[in-house]
């Protein structure tokens, strides 16, 4: 496709024309329907690049080098076209269809027709996608016409007004040197051979000029043909399908030329010279796209999405947008790796994102924002949550308070019904989790559930303390009958059981020595009916469990008893056992009951009940041990 | 458990939805393919859940036995730098969970309390881990305090009262230096180094506008961001310049809830807010006069409540609404 001595060709006529540089444009071997890079001479010095005149010093070699490295350049973006992973380019780079990179070379082809751009720079980037790139290089006037079924691309850094002459020189020494047998008017050829597969790129570019001319003053020789135009009422929907692969591969080359950017920051204008079509298009506005489908036939099925996506606004040309997106470009070409990076893994990613690219306005779809709390949740967080601590913290020194008769604040409690009674709530909500963790086979979460269960499990302890009282019963009947019928119906009072107990055991004293504060709670065995009520004593107070037991003396108890008190899974840290009597007096003592059952205070607040249950336990093993 | 995984596979190739039967708030990524996710239920019982995500199966799976009660809704949850066996969460109390998998079950490791006098300390409204020295971690309370704790001593390294009204939100930036957002609408920066004294970097526009969550930029510590209350905007701050923010971001149509910074790249932040749109933002070298667009956005079926950018995973960000945690693909 591209001629051997292209570069050559290039670059002689570039310098004989003391132009900035030439670009060939080809027709792509992969995509059919493509333009593409066939050939480059960069004829410019990098640092004083606003003189043209400098070019002639330039050595050949030097010219040479450089074209070769935009070779390489594109060779790499090449590989990355073919490659058959091409990735949608990513939301966060506004996919950017390559056609309008090569907008105006494909415009030319197009046409067979020469255009002549003046004030490149100037020149609205949708027009002119590289405007951006001839901003920073001072590129002010780009000729492309063309040419052996490509386009050769011009530029200068002068102000050239239109001159047809130059266009004819060049194509003749073109024509000369190369040999070429194609006829003298390949603009002709093309327009005839082209009409099939770039009448989508017609489609696209023409419509678009339709819009755009009456709006943006920059010099087009040629304005839209009446060819283009109805070449954009043949677009199909399978043409449309193509230009959504363009429009994949395009993102792939912006990758490409990112990395590459990345490498030979140094080499910036050259790099951008290719490079730039994708930073512009990286860069070009959300309307830009939009726009595209708008040109859609509006019976095609995509004809009611392009429609709503329809602003009128979008096709003005912002006059600031450009200077944005100029400085969009500088930012991106001066950017840091790991922007770059991410810009990468945004892109690399885009196909299986969720995310897709922001509008302005936003998506129709969108939801409004509701009424009411905004931020409700976050605020709740922030504001209700420590309150609800808070009360956690209040209701707990309301405990103390009382406790310790102190008055309390009063601010701090019952002010507001409300909050007070948010509080209880909370209180009989930690209640209720406690004794649910208390009973076994709690099926359901809600509270009449767990009552339910505690109920039940309630009854089936006293059905079996009941069986256990009535095998104790026949026992003690037929051994002794020393309980007196008042003792019978004893109850877990300490009054009673200090006034009985005093009398007849020591150890009782030694408990109320040990200081049971008020908290403590305690249960005696009498809630046997029958014998043996002082035979085991099992009490609690804040953080200790004591038992104390009198048995007959036998050999091998004291073992039966520890194990049966061990299976409780209680540390027991002190006992202390006599015989006396032929009796065994065993006082037996935990260690600190956090570890037993839990942390929370809140155990305690359940009061007698849970505490009876573990006693309960307790006393049942060691009446069968003893029994 | 296999149903339930595979029940939780609502979403695409490109997202995972998993249901909770809870609202959520809390949500935390591990540094391995652990994700926990804390109830937001208005009452004593709440939960945290522990699931594990396959970006490779786009699975989410529930480990109910891993799964754990809390008090109150937790404020915030946060997994070890390193560790994806530890788990933090703050509420009445900063808590540190061992997740143990040689069991299947979490156990509440310590409970960090800096009150002598009393049972409670004031309630957290956050904290945040030191990533450079997790042998730190950094409470932010109601009652204006900050505190450092020593974790593997179990002590408060220092408590500071750092503004004059509740500090909202917490962040490390450096192994000692760490900034606080609070009611009385000031950013301020502390040095652990000389803690007499700490900067203001940045005041609400209308005094006493609280600034309720902070975001330090990791990668490029010179940036954090900060959302006001009420406010669609995200603030970024560069703290080379105290008081003036270097962008506004102002994208959002309703209030912003959530932000994150890419754990992985220096310029990008994501933002969740009230108009159910999760942005991400590129901050750019230059500012625009017509300010900064998103880059990309994703609609939500309702209000964005939280949002986690993966640390293991920089391509997935996490977001919470309503009962549901949804896995989004970058």
């Amino acid at each position: 496709m591209v001629p051997d001595n292209m570069k050559e060709q290039l670059a002689l006529s570039v310098r004989s024309i003391h132009w900035s540089y030439a670009i060939f444009w080809t027709d792509s071997a992969t995509q059919p329907g493509m333009l593409s890079w066939g050939e480059g001479y960069y004829n410019g010095d990098i640092k004083t690049r606003k003189t043209s005149q400098g070019i002639e010093l330039n050595s050949d070699q030097i010219g040479l080098q450089r074209s070769e490295q935009l070779r390489e350049l594109f060779k790499s973006l090449k590989t990355a076209e073919i490659s058959p992973q091409t990735k949608r380019p990513s939301a966060a780079l506004s996919p950017e269809d390559l056609t309008d990179a090569e907008w105006l070379p494909g415009r030319t082809l197009a046409k067979g027709q020469p255009i002549w751009l003046n004030n490149a720079h100037s020149a609205d980037c949708r027009v002119f996608s590289r405007s951006l790139l001839a901003k920073s290089a001072s590129i002010e006037t780009i000729v492309c016409f063309p040419f052996m079924e490509g386009v050769i691309e011009l530029g200068t850094t002068e102000q050239v007004s239109e001159d047809l002459s130059i266009i004819q020189q060049i194509e003749t020494s073109f024509l000369n040197s190369l040999h070429v047998n194609v006829p003298n008017k390949p603009g002709a050829t093309l327009k005839s051979r082209n009409r099939e597969d770039l009448s989508y790129r017609a489609f696209d570019h023409d419509a678009y000029n339709v819009e755009l001319t009456p709006e943006v003053g920059y010099n087009i020789a040629n304005t839209t043909s009446p060819n283009g135009s109805s070449n954009a009422l043949q677009a199909t929907q399978q043409l449309d399908e193509t230009f959504m692969v363009e429009r994949i591969t395009s993102g792939t080359f912006q990758v490409q030329s990112w990395q590459v950017m990345d490498d030979e920051l140094s080499n910036c204008v050259h790099n951008s010279m290719n490079s730039s079509d994708c930073i512009s298009q990286t860069l070009a506005s959300p309307e830009k796209i939009d726009s595209i489908p708008k040109c859609n036939n509006p019976s095609d099925p995509c004809g009611q999405d392009s429609e709503k996506r329809n602003n009128p606004k979008m096709t003005l040309v912002d006059p600031r947008s450009d200077d944005w997106h100029y400085q969009r470009v500088l930012s991106t070409l001066l950017k840091s790796s790991d922007q770059l990076l991410m810009g990468l893994h945004l892109q690399k990613l885009h196909q299986e994102s969720s995310f897709v690219s922001w509008k302005k306005g936003g998506s129709m779809d969108c939801q409004r924002p509701r009424a009411g709390t905004s931020q409700k949740l976050l605020k709740k967080v922030l504001f209700e949550v420590p309150q609800m601590h808070l009360d956690g913290l209040h209701e707990s020194q309301e405990e103390n308070d009382y406790k310790e008769g102190m008055r309390v604040e009063a601010d701090e409690i019952g002010m507001n019904h409300v909050m007070s009674e948010r509080r209880r709530r909370a209180k009989l909500n930690e209640r209720f989790l406690t004794l649910r963790s208390m009973v076994p086979s709690i099926t359901k979460d809600d509270k009449v559930s767990i009552l339910d269960d505690v109920i039940e499990y309630l009854k089936k302890l006293e059905r079996r303390i009941k069986v256990l009282e009535d095998q104790r019963g026949v026992t003690d009947l037929e051994t002794e009958t020393r309980r007196l019928p008042e003792d019978m119906v004893e109850r877990t009072s300490d009054h009673y059981f200090s006034k009985n107990s005093n009398v007849r055991k020591p150890v009782t004293k030694k408990r109320k020595v040990s200081g049971v504060d008020d908290t403590g709670r305690e249960i005696i065995s009498d809630a046997l009916k029958g014998s043996y009520v002082d035979d085991v004593t099992v009490s609690t107070s804040e953080n200790e469990i004591v038992i104390e037991m009198k048995c007959p003396s036998r050999p091998g108890k004291l073992q039966q008893i520890m194990g049966a008190v061990n299976s409780f899974n209680i540390d027991f840290n002190s006992v202390q056992s006599t015989e006396a009597d032929g009796n065994l007096h065993l006082t037996i003592k935990s260690v600190d009951l956090v570890g037993v059952v839990q942390r929370s205070p809140t155990v305690f607040c359940l009061g007698n009940l849970l505490w009876s249950l573990l006693c309960i336990g307790l006393l049942r093993v060691l009446w069968l041990v003893i029994s | 458990m296999e149903q339930t995984s595979q029940e939780s596979q609502l979403g695409s190739s490109n997202s995972v939805t998993y249901e909770s039967p809870y609202p959520i708030y809390g949500m935390a990524f591990s540094s391995s393919e652990r994700v926990a996710l804390g109830s937001f239920i208005e009452d004593y019982t709440n939960r945290v859940d522990i699931l594990s995500f396959n970006p490779e199966t786009l699975s989410l799976s529930p480990h109910p036995s891993l799964s754990f009660d809390h008090p109150y809704p937790p404020t915030k949850l946060m997994f070890h730098p390193t560790s994806p066996d530890l788990l933090a969460t703050s509420g009445d109390f900063l808590r540190l969970w061992e997740l143990r998998d040689s069991s299947s079950s979490t156990h509440p490791l310590s409970l960090f309390n800096n009150s002598k006098t009393s049972d409670f300390c004031a309630p957290l409204t956050s904290f945040d881990w030191n990533h450079l020295d997790p042998n730190r971690i950094a409470t932010s309370s109601i009652d204006t305090t900050c505190t450092i704790w020593d974790l593997h001593r179990s002590l408060v390294e220092t408590q500071l009262i750092a503004h004059d009204k509740e500090v909202y939100d917490i962040a490390w930036g450096e192994a000692r230096v760490f900034a606080s957002v609070s009611a009385d609408g000031s950013v301020r920066i502390f040095d652990l180094r000389d803690k007499e004294h700490s900067t203001i970097i940045y005041e609400s526009p209308h005094p006493d506008t609280p600034l309720l969550r902070l975001a330090w930029n990791k990668q490029d510590l010179r940036y954090m961001a900060t959302i006001l209350m009420d406010s669609n905007k995200v603030v970024i701050l560069d703290i080379r310049s105290p008081t003036t923010p270097v962008a506004h971001l102002d994208r959002h149509r309703a209030s912003v809830n959530a932000i994150a910074w890419a754990p992985h790249a220096s310029s990008h932040i994501s933002s969740a807010a009230d108009d159910t749109q999760a942005l991400i933002w590129e901050l750019p070298t230059l500012a625009s006069p017509s300010g900064i667009d998103p880059i990309c956005m994703y609609s939500a079926p309702s209000e964005i409540n939280q949002l986690q950018w993966s640390p293991t995973y920089p391509d997935w960000i996490a977001i919470a609404f309503a009962n549901k945690m949804q896995l989004l693909k970058v």
